[in-house]
């Protein structure tokens, strides 16, 4: 039992990191059907410029405080140079340019940082043991940072006018712009959120899974698999895929073989194109991702 | 480093300017095929290496250390005056990788000796080809199918057999029978748990529990919740850092108290700085140069260690990791047997399988034509982890 568990824990920690990647992929598609496959990058960016922060002297949780502003500007810097600039958007067109942008960031980071995986140190906190399962303290982080950050997107996009501005930018873009709202702002406020919550995943993922020049790659698609589970629409349904897709990775590692580990979330997607094409939670957005 | 990025301008320069270098890095080594197989002009040594993926730990070391003996050779004048021509080419830690790799520096670039691959995988992928191009290749990975009853292929890692060996000899001495397994699901950790329970027969010792682990996997709990559960007396874990450092940390984090063994594969600081505390207290059977200020004074491999040691520190500006040892231990045969015999396949293969007692840094080596490895297990000792730095259990037996 307690094994189970174990398995089930470790798998929602890992599950809340794709989930914040997802979070940004529907951050961005939400506004405009842009599928922003530079997401996994975010992370890797933030992981690896804390660890370097972190080795140069600068304390751990202000060098994370710092960390994340800077891949929002690299995000805005993104949609300012490649996205911006085309006319005629869509997915696909989208999904090339960002590919473009994945290989560049990739090659830099190449460049930095080299090609070894590093962790960033733990964030402060005691490891414990509860009802036999083992807790790290950095799990707890990763948790509690995914639930404020989702929590906080949410209310943002919901709640907020300026976030319901950005939605109506994706549903009826004519109609917001004759009532004032700006698409190129509402994209480049969608791209600083995106940059936002993969700068965190990077950053408190980065003790337990490490990062390196190209554990984005993943990441993104984990992330990917997580939010095209809420139609690449729902950020609730997103979170909670992250999270389902996490405990069904560490479950197939622990009662089957590890080797399945990676394959969980093909099936996955492959279920999801297949049966549900719109995501689990939402009307047809009449995209073919 | 990174905060002074902050720019649209400048990461548009970056991504220009890492374009540019990939653009670079893609021709380099490209150069037409002059003057291949001739007794004279530039030697070529063509390098494949774990340079990015799982297996970068191992392939940075190694690139570096070549690039500085070559260089080394180069300056004091080649060998018998003629220039290495050295070729690196990353394999990405895939067969894939590293076959195409090398038939690229076999067929395209005519070079007269392989060197590589930093594992065991891209190794066995490179071996038929080295073998149908009838060129001597010298792996630095570890396991002994790398090498057994191939006429063209050398390796300078210690056979995983050997690390058994002595691995087997301090779980009798602790009186530990039932050992779980932790390895990794690549080429280094293929048939690991066989040879274990083959070699430890005679010493009682059974194999509970076998898990497996894909060589850049960064979770450990499942695999470890799994041995937990097997209660063996002590767990073998056998891979390469990261993975082989994570393992070590959730072994530990979940709270398992029998003992640790790992495998010659974590020899280098990449593993202790991501093990961090968890380290301290395993058992591993190591190569002498990571504890080189404790070997005893009148040790033959003492000098090379040391010369090896404080020539890379003053170029890199940090210690060698055992692997960079292994680039060490592959290139400097190479060259002594490209003096004896110069550039002729035949001849030069003929002197590498004649080496005979010559001090290495993972080693003394002594090749013969059934054992292409040289090293029997005196090259290892026996070390364990105490706050964070290698210490020698005992000397070598």
């Amino acid at each position: 039992m307690s094994d189970l568990l174990q398995l089930v824990w470790s798998g929602l920690a890992l599950g809340a990191v794709y989930g914040l990647v997802a979070l940004g992929f529907v951050a961005i598609f939400s506004v405009r059907e842009i599928v922003n496959l530079a997401q996994g990058e975010y992370a890797s960016l933030a992981g690896l410029s804390a660890i370097s922060a972190v080795a140069a002297g600068v304390p751990l949780l202000f060098a994370v405080v710092v960390v994340v502003p800077f891949v929002v500007a690299v995000s805005v810097a993104v949609e300012r140079v490649a996205v911006r600039p085309v006319r005629h958007m869509t997915p696909l067109v989208s999904i090339i340019l960002t590919l473009g942008i994945s290989t560049a960031l990739k090659a830099a980071m190449l460049l930095f940082w080299g090609p070894e995986a590093k962790a960033l140190p733990a964030f402060p906190g005691k490891d414990f043991v509860f009802a036999g399962v083992s807790v790290r303290s950095q799990e707890l982080w990763i948790l509690g940072v995914a639930a404020v950050v989702s929590y906080a997107v949410v209310a943002f996009y919901e709640h907020t006018t300026a976030g319901k501005a950005l939605r109506a930018c994706a549903e009826q873009p004519i109609a917001a712009r004759l009532l004032g709202i700006s698409p190129r702002t509402a994209t480049m406020v969608a791209f600083a959120i995106a940059g936002f919550t993969g700068a965190v995943a990077g950053v408190v993922g980065s003790p337990i899974y490490l990062s390196s020049w190209s554990s984005g790659l993943t990441l993104g698609l984990k992330g990917f698999v997580a939010a095209t589970l809420g139609g690449l629409v729902s950020f609730r349904v997103a979170m909670l895929g992250g999270l389902l897709l996490g405990v069904l990775e560490s479950l197939a590692a622990g009662y089957g073989a590890t080797g399945y580990r990676d394959a969980v979330a093909f099936v996955v997607l492959l279920l999801v194109l297949l049966v549900r094409p719109q995501g689990l939670a939402l009307k047809a957005t009449g995209v073919r991702v | 480093m990174t905060r002074n990025v902050r720019s649209a301008t400048t990461v548009v320069a970056i991504i220009a300017v890492a374009l540019a270098a990939a653009g670079c890095a893609e021709s380099a080594g490209s150069g037409g095929a002059t003057s291949s197989g001739s007794a004279s002009g530039d030697i070529k040594i063509g390098a494949v290496l774990d340079i990015t993926g799982a297996g970068a730990s191992l392939g940075v070391p190694e690139r570096q250390a070549l690039e500085m003996l070559a260089a080394q050779v180069n300056s004091g004048g080649g060998v018998n005056g003629r220039k290495i021509n050295l070729l690196i080419e990353d394999d990405q830690s895939t067969e894939a990788g590293a076959a195409k790799a090398a038939s690229k520096l076999l067929s395209t670039d005519n070079v007269d000796l392989l060197l590589g691959a930093s594992r065991t995988g891209p190794s066995l992928a490179m071996r038929p080809l080295a073998e149908a191009a009838k060129k001597p290749m010298i792996s630095l990975a570890a396991n002994q199918k790398i090498v057994e009853g191939s006429k063209w292929v050398f390796k300078t890692a210690q056979n995983d057999r050997v690390v058994i060996e002595r691995l087997v000899g301090d779980m009798k001495a602790n009186g530990y029978k039932n050992i779980a397994i932790a390895r990794d699901a690549s080429g280094f950790g293929e048939g690991i748990p066989e040879m274990l329970t083959e070699v430890g027969k005679d010493a009682g010792i059974k194999v509970v529990k076998v898990e497996k682990f894909a060589p850049d996997a960064t979770d450990f709990t499942a695999q470890m919740v799994n041995i937990r559960a097997a209660k063996p007396d002590a767990t073998l874990i056998w891979g390469i850092p990261p993975a082989a450092s994570l393992a070590q940390v959730a072994y530990k984090q979940l709270g398992i108290k029998a003992p640790v063994y790992q495998s010659h594969g974590i020899g280098n600081q990449v593993f202790l700085d991501a093990a961090g505390a968890s380290a301290n207290g395993l058992r591993a059977a190591l190569g002498k140069m990571l504890v080189a200020d404790q070997l005893a004074g009148n040790d033959p491999q003492k000098p090379v260690v040391a010369k090896f040691i404080s020539d890379y520190k003053a170029k890199y500006g940090q210690n060698p990791s055992t692997f960079a040892g292994h680039a060490y231990d592959g290139f400097t045969i190479a060259i002594a047997s490209l003096k004896k015999a110069g550039t002729d396949p035949n001849k030069l293969r003929d002197a590498l399988e004649s080496t005979s007692s010559s001090p290495g840094v993972s080693g003394v080596f002594t090749m013969t034509p059934t054992d292409h490895s040289g090293l029997t297990k005196e090259a290892l000792v026996m070390v364990t982890v105490e706050n964070g730095k290698w210490k020698v259990l005992d000397g070598p037996k």
